[in-house]
């Protein structure tokens, strides 16, 4: 075998399976790729919830689904920020917002004249410079204006089982094959797959195979060479509960992450109702405490219909082994932390479509893509430990243990570096641009000692200037974005026909 | 915790008086810089020649680059040909800037570029550069791209002598405050306890104290490998070159807006056209050719008349294990090595510099700013030395001894995976951070001899006439954009022809 691929399969279940579907189709369908789904059971309950960074515009506009859509059918709602309380005593809740500003004059970022600023004996805190951060408290939502592109963009929470359905309809109508049977037997010849056979003794035959099954890596799982590399000693809560809450009104545009003694409580509004995830430590509080107690942290009724899972956290050490390649979950486990899950997803279909094999049969990609996945769940896994690891809630075992532990060394550097300059020292495949981390880490309580001495060479009055200009220019920004309830009636296409 | 006031740059030169006008700018209000440097020891400066990154580096200084043209006699420069590298009689051109344009399908021109090739097209992949086909034809413009993206924008950089671009970074830094002192250094004073250099002892007894000390004394780093015992990385097995005969020659009649590297015996030799001179050297390894041998050949094969003797310069291809200990940064030649075939020299301590100042220390310099500091110039000069391994390893010439051994020799894991990425899909992908991007890679690898097997299946999704409509819309913009250029000669006698052109003509 040596020619090009021509058959692709693709077997998982939920949003990913159906992300993965879309995105492969879309991309090869037309040059005579067959695209072959296999769904297995689904594992999604009524009251779950797919809360995503914005990146995921980018996937919703290559595979062609509109918002309208998602809008109407997922119970959507934008996110255009997170806003993280209780994770340092008596300090003020901060937000984490998705926005990336060019940096005022030379290259070097707004956070070195922040840090400047404070030294200079000035008030506010980083993220009232984020449109972003500012959006959110004002329930905006971040489109465009008079065709000019904001620094600011916004993702979605979304209902996960609607949104999975909308996205299997999605995935019919781009014309892919679809068999919903559970999994019989795999052949397996050396590293390589040679056939699925299913539980109606179908035998599914294919150059390439896609894992998307999440955690239980249906497929990858079966090969020789795949260990699993766990973070359990970083990212520290094993269980979660999600639960469902009666909605707020109007929707906030931000998750509320709220730490709690032993883990913590996010909030994700919806459309008619607000899902409640709960991460804890099972070591900590048992899951009866945390069903119990949940609506306290939350602050909003919520019905009876808690479901409670294990939080698988690792990543593996191939996803790409002979001709299978997992992504999303089946490559790299995370906690539901900064909503990063969708995203895992999407970033490893766009490394896959990246790398696409040239050729079936031999696969020098894959050596790349396990070395690219494996530095992005790296940094994914950063994200999340640093909230855990810069926590101030003093005197309580599960937060004491989280300060204490050895951190990962990239994120030791990254941690050292920025407290000690403002620089953000990025690796390959961040997810996070230098803003998003300046704002997790300053929000944590981080101060960087000193700025970047190239911005000295402004005189004092342009750097406060440009200092005002930003707050200015925020302040004129965000009432003309349209409230979220206008957002959500109107959609984004017709407020901006309407502009 | 105090701040350092008193920064002392031991070394002038390129890389030294690069720091000078560097720190001059952006902390000399604030900071007294102190450069010391001796006329008896004299500097390695030769032609020079550079890459577009160098507009940055005269952004952050506020230069007049039409000033800087005229006072460093410097032509400009739109990438370099490289002869009989694949095998003898074989040109390939490696251009500055992109290959045709972005055609917003998330798959890159150059997957398409092999797609278009591979099925009948032509395989002058230069014909999609913009500033290749001016190379060509010998012109040279500043063009920014066209708003509506039609028409291409035009990259570049300069070939310059190295003397006078030190003798104008002094007047720069002078001019801003910097104090220079004339003399031998003859003793450095750590301190006892935390080894930091507190001070160097001039030969006329004087003492220069300061904070931080910018070792820029050459190969054989005072500083960093006198006092501090740095080590060095010796990578002579990947690129032998150890000597380079140099000599300048008359100016060329009409100026090549380009650097020629043509390879020879038991090396190569470069030719850089400057606006007074041409800077010529020959770059081997005295294990398979003499200095004088090599010296002969040169000036036999020099294509205008020798203007002096030619000089030997002695070297070792590696890099300094640490190139900032303490308080001494090592910059330039004190921090390693890479032969001049990719003119990265210049760029190398451009990079040091600028995340030098993004590191910018405190009295006590932060072992971590430090380590990381030393991990990123690591992986520049890695980075850098597998793509200059890729000219020697990828060829069809074993027609001499010193080519055997190139072609057989064993290469850094990392470059194996590049070349196998891209003989099976014509791209190696490279990490953030990395100077050489794929377009630099085709250029290089298609020149030196391989053929992608394969293109991103992706690439196919475009309907034949369509891509075909596509790419003759991007070779008619690239070719109108060239016409409009006037001769390298013509730009240069339009806005910034230097004394000595003048004179000569």
């Amino acid at each position: 075998m040596s020619g090009r691929i021509a058959t692709v399969v693709i077997v998982g279940r939920d949003a990913p399976l159906w992300i993965t579907t879309a995105a492969v189709q879309r991309s090869l369908g037309h040059l005579d790729v067959a695209v072959q789904a296999i769904e297995l059971p689904s594992l999604l309950q009524p009251v779950d919830v797919y809360s995503a960074m914005p990146a995921i515009q980018g996937l919703h506009k290559q595979i062609a689904l509109s918002e309208e859509l998602i809008i109407a059918a997922a119970k959507a709602v934008p996110l255009v920020a997170q806003r993280y309380s209780n994770w340092a005593g008596a300090s003020p809740a901060w937000m984490v917002g998705y926005d990336d500003p060019p940096p005022p004059g030379s290259d070097v970022g707004f956070v070195h004249y922040w840090v400047r600023g404070r030294q200079e004996g000035l008030k506010p805190a980083f993220e009232d410079f984020s449109l972003a951060a500012s959006a959110a408290k004002h329930a905006r939502v971040p489109v465009y204006q008079d065709g000019s592109e904001l620094s600011a963009a916004y993702g979605y929470n979304l209902a996960a089982i609607p949104y999975s359905l909308l996205l299997k309809a999605h995935a019919n109508r781009l014309g892919v094959r679809v068999e919903s049977a559970p999994i019989g037997d795999i052949e397996v010849n050396d590293d390589r797959i040679t056939a699925i056979v299913l539980a109606s003794g179908d035998r599914i035959e294919a150059d390439l195979f896609i894992d998307a099954s999440g955690i239980e890596g249906a497929l990858i799982g079966r090969l020789p060479g795949s260990s699993f590399e766990s973070w359990d000693e970083w990212l520290p809560c094993d269980r979660m509960v999600v639960a469902s809450g009666a909605p707020i009104d109007p929707p906030p545009v931000y998750s509320q992450i709220s730490a709690f003694r032993a883990g913590w409580v996010g909030l994700y509004p919806l459309q008619d109702s607000t899902a409640v995830i709960a991460a804890y430590s099972s070591k900590h509080i048992s899951q009866t405490e945390v069903i119990e107690s949940l609506p306290l942290p939350a602050r909003i009724p919520i019905g009876g219909d808690a479901v409670a899972s294990t939080l698988r956290r690792g990543v593996r050490s191939r996803s790409w082994i002979g001709n299978c390649v997992a992504v999303g979950e089946a490559a790299i486990g995370l906690d539901p932390l900064e909503s990063l899950g969708l995203y895992v997803t999407h970033n490893c279909i766009s490394h896959l479509m990246a790398l696409f094999p040239v050729r079936a049969g031999t696969f020098p990609e894959a050596d790349r893509y396990n070395r690219e996945i494996a530095l992005a769940g790296q940094n994914l896994r950063d994200i999340q430990c640093a909230h855990y690891a810069l926590n101030r809630r003093f005197d309580e075992p599960f937060w004491d243990q989280c300060r204490d532990r050895r951190l990962p060394e990239s994120l030791e550097r990254k941690l050292e570096v920025f407290s000690l300059t403002a620089h953000v020292p990025l690796y390959d495949e961040e997810p996070f641009e230098e803003q998003q981390w300046a704002a997790l880490l300053s929000g944590a309580g981080i101060f960087p000692k000193r700025y970047d001495p190239r911005i000295d060479v402004a005189p004092d009055e342009v750097l406060i200037q440009k200092v005002q200009q930003r707050l200015r220019d925020i302040a004129v920004t965000v009432p003309n974005m349209p409230s979220a309830a206008e957002f959500l009636k109107h959609g984004r296409g017709r407020l901006e026909v309407a502009r | 915790m105090e701040p350092v006031r008193d920064i002392v740059i031991v070394g002038g030169g390129t890389a030294g008086w690069m720091a000078a006008a560097a720190l001059a700018k952006t902390v000399g209000s604030t900071h007294r810089i102190t450069l010391i440097e001796s006329e008896e020891i004299g500097t390695v400066g030769v032609g020079e020649s550079t890459i577009p990154p160098i507009i940055l580096f005269n952004n952050l200084l506020g230069i007049n680059e039409d000033e800087f043209v005229r006072e460093t006699n410097a032509t400009f420069k739109l990438g370099i040909e490289f002869v009989d590298w694949r095998r003898r009689g074989h040109t390939y051109f490696h251009n500055f800037g992109l290959l045709g344009a972005d055609l917003l399908t998330g798959v890159s021109f150059i997957q398409y570029w092999i797609r278009w090739m591979r099925s009948g097209g032509d395989p002058d992949h230069l014909r999609f550069s913009a500033e290749a086909e001016a190379a060509r034809q010998m012109k040279f413009g500043r063009a920014q791209p066209a708003p509506d993206g039609s028409q291409p924008k035009i990259n570049y950089a300069f070939q310059f002598d190295a003397f006078t671009y030190a003798t104008y970074l002094r007047r720069y830094s002078e001019r801003r405050g910097v104090i220079r002192r004339e003399g031998r250094i003859t003793g450095v004073r750590q301190n006892g306890e935390s080894g930091y250099i507190e001070a160097v002892d001039m030969q006329d007894g004087s003492v220069v104290r300061g904070d931080f000390f910018i070792d820029c004394s050459g190969f054989r780093g005072l500083l960093i490998e006198g006092a501090y015992d740095a080590g060095f990385e010796d990578w002579s097995h990947w690129l032998p070159n150890n000597r380079a005969a140099a000599v300048p020659a008359e100016r060329m009649p009409a100026i090549t807006p380009y650097t020629k590297a043509q390879a020879r015996e038991a090396g190569w030799q470069w030719r850089i056209p400057l606006q007074h001179r041409t800077g010529n050297g020959y770059v081997y390894c005295d294990s398979y050719i003499s200095d004088d041998e090599a010296a002969r050949l040169l000036v036999e094969r020099l294509e205008g008349k020798a203007l002096a003797d030619p000089k030997i310069l002695r070297f070792k291809a590696g890099r300094r294990r640490k190139s900032w200990v303490n308080n001494v940064l090592a910059l330039g030649l004190s921090s390693g090595f890479l032969e001049p075939l990719e003119s990265t020299s210049i760029h190398l301590v451009q990079v040091g510099l600028m995340k030098f100042l993004e590191y910018f220390p405190h009295r006590h310099c932060d072992p971590i700013l430090t380590a990381r500091y030393n991990e990123e110039m690591a992986f520049q000069y890695e980075t850098i030395r597998d793509f200059i391994i890729a000219h020697y390893k990828v060829t069809e010439r074993e027609d001499t001894e010193f080519w055997k051994y190139c072609k057989n020799m064993s290469i850094p894991d990392t470059l194996t995976e590049k070349l196998e990425l891209f003989r099976t899909r014509g791209e190696v992908k490279p990490r953030i951070g990395d100077l050489f991007t794929d377009v630099s890679w085709l250029a290089v690898l298609f020149g030196q001899g391989i053929v992608p097997q394969g293109y991103h299946p992706l690439a196919d999704a475009m309907p034949e006439d369509e891509l075909n409509l596509k790419l003759a819309r991007i070779r008619s913009a690239i070719k109108q954009r060239v016409e409009g250029l006037p001769s390298h000669g013509e730009f240069i006698h339009s806005c910034c022809a230097s004394e000595a052109l003048v004179a000569a003509e």
